[in-house]
């Protein structure tokens, strides 16, 4: 009857571990995806979706523990909505390795793109500092901030790159509109982060 | 023996009501498993009645003088009272019907200290007003002590979840402190028990109406409240313990309902909410008016026709 009460504090640091575990996937899937577009090595790209797949068996394993009874009921939904927007972020990338094993980057937007791609690397990092954070119980502030800051950054470089996209000669219709895509899916990751960014303060606004 | 059964019957009704109040929230939210929440509430509900049950159940003695069948009719009206009231929908107090009874059967006897009837109203007057004041500080307080030591989500999460399990065995340790005398106070008066019999009976009556039949009410109640956060939740419960708890000290028993009701409002009134709408005030104010004056009445019919049936 009482084994909840005694197992207050082991379930809730097991998630914990796991959603760590998964953020740090993240990091590492942008560090192999900006590696991958550095190089022009697509093999090293799509490693991505073995990360990927890794992070899917992490999430349902938060999910499964959380609703097991890790957490108040009041905090599993935040919680379970943040593991599904950082999966998302993981569908962002896996979309965007897809296209890129595709196409053939037009050498006016390899630069950008590897700026992107360095950015994302960032802003994922900046997601785990805020993470740990929410942990401590430190001010978030600061974090989120600079959280949207690196968002502003690649939404800037995306602009700059559509208006090279659109004067770029293509071969045919599917050449153009993958590439199109590829620059979509590469920078719509930040936005996805930042909304798991908005996501923890929700939880620690909650907590307060 | 048989006079004790309508005494039963109330603690059965009140235990299955007023749990609600207790681990509503709790359970209702899947913060407490119910069966934590039933055995809990029993063992607290037990250790209140016979630790501090009597202190009540010398001012209902005091009010006026029953007879044995009288204390019989008492309960049973009473009890038909909060049947009758909550299954209009309206918020009825084991109390507050208790004390109209024995004012029923007092006035036909021609005895009844109005000095104490008038302390008795004041404490339920006062009942949702400290609630409101209980629930209000600890809020502040607790918040500040939370928000200057554990910043931590982990220990924040085990402070709630204990907070919750400790303020609702409290709340039931109040609970059964306070109310108890309503199930069976009445019998003292009587002379049918002594405060020991009549804490133990009443106690365990109460339990009986937890363990079998609270769980639709806890849900409801759980569910009918604002949607709280589980600091909240934990301060609304230890308000509303606090308060029965003081009004035991005091020697009267009150609305257990009303200062959950209170404590909300006060919890709400920290974040500027609106936590109570004026069609539930005006439900309570109904309720407050229609529990002694019907439960009165109703004793008075039922006197008449058994002593002209006896």
């Amino acid at each position: 009857m009482f084994k909840n009460f005694f197992h207050q504090g082991k379930k809730e640091q097991a998630v914990i571990d796991k959603i760590s575990a998964h953020i740090r996937l993240l990091i590492d899937a942008c560090e192999g995806f900006h590696e991958g577009l550095k190089s022009g090595d697509k093999k090293r790209v799509l490693q991505v979706f073995h990360l990927e797949r890794e992070a899917d068996t992490i999430r349902r394993e938060i999910i499964a523990a959380v609703y097991e009874g890790a957490f108040l009921p009041y905090l599993r939904p935040n919680l379970c909505r943040f593991v599904e927007i950082v999966d998302q972020v993981f569908d962002e990338i896996e979309g965007a390795a897809n296209y890129y094993s595709e196409m053939e980057m037009p050498e006016k937007l390899k630069g950008p793109c590897i700026r992107v791609a360095f950015y994302n690397i960032r802003i994922c990092e900046m997601l785990l500092i805020c993470f740990l954070s929410l942990l401590k119980g430190d001010s978030l502030r600061e974090k989120t901030l600079a959280v949207r800051i690196y968002e502003k950054k690649i939404d800037d470089i995306k602009f700059e790159m559509k208006r090279v996209l659109w004067k770029l000669p293509v071969r045919d219709f599917w050449a153009g509109r993958i590439l199109a895509e590829f620059v979509e899916g590469l920078t719509a990751i930040s936005d996805v982060v930042e909304d798991a960014s908005d996501n923890l303060h929700i939880i620690n606004v909650s907590m307060k | 023996m048989w006079k004790l059964s309508s005494g039963v019957f109330l603690g059965w009704s009140l235990g299955a009501n007023d749990s609600a109040n207790i681990f509503g929230t709790g359970v209702a939210t899947g913060t407490v498993g119910y069966r934590t929440a039933i055995w809990l509430t029993s063992t607290f509900v037990m250790i209140g009645a016979l630790l501090e049950g009597p202190k009540c159940m010398e001012t209902l003695s005091a009010l006026s003088n029953v007879d044995p069948l009288a204390a019989f009719c008492c309960t049973l009206a009473a009890g038909l009272t909060i049947a009758a009231l909550t299954f209009l929908a309206i918020p009825a107090s084991a109390s507050q019907a208790i004390v109209g009874t024995i004012v029923g059967a007092g006035l036909l006897a021609g005895h009844v200290d109005f000095t104490l009837l008038y302390k008795v109203v004041v404490c339920w007057l006062c009942t949702p007003v400290l609630g409101i004041v209980l629930g209000y500080l600890d809020y502040r307080i607790l918040e500040s002590i939370l928000n200057r030591t554990v910043e931590s989500i982990t220990l924040r999460n085990l402070i709630y979840f204990t907070g919750i399990l400790i303020a609702g065995s409290y709340g039931a340790y109040s609970l059964g402190a306070n109310n108890v005398a309503n199930v069976t106070g009445v019998y003292v008066n009587a002379g049918l028990l002594i405060p020991l019999e009549a804490s133990t009976i009443g106690g365990l009556s109460i339990c009986l109406g937890v363990l079998t039949y609270s769980k639709r009410v806890m849900m409801t109640v759980g569910k009918g409240i604002v949607p709280l956060d589980p600091f909240s939740a934990f301060v609304v419960v230890l308000a509303e313990a606090m308060t029965l708890h003081i009004f035991t000290q005091l020697g009267v028993p009150v609305s257990s309902s009303q200062a959950v009701v209170g404590a909300v409002v006060g919890v709400g009134l920290v974040g500027g909410l609106k936590t109570v709408s004026g069609k539930m005030l005006l439900n309570i104010s109904v309720g407050w008016l229609m529990t002694p004056i019907s439960a009165g009445l109703i004793t008075v019919g039922l006197l008449y026709g058994l002593q002209y049936l006896l």
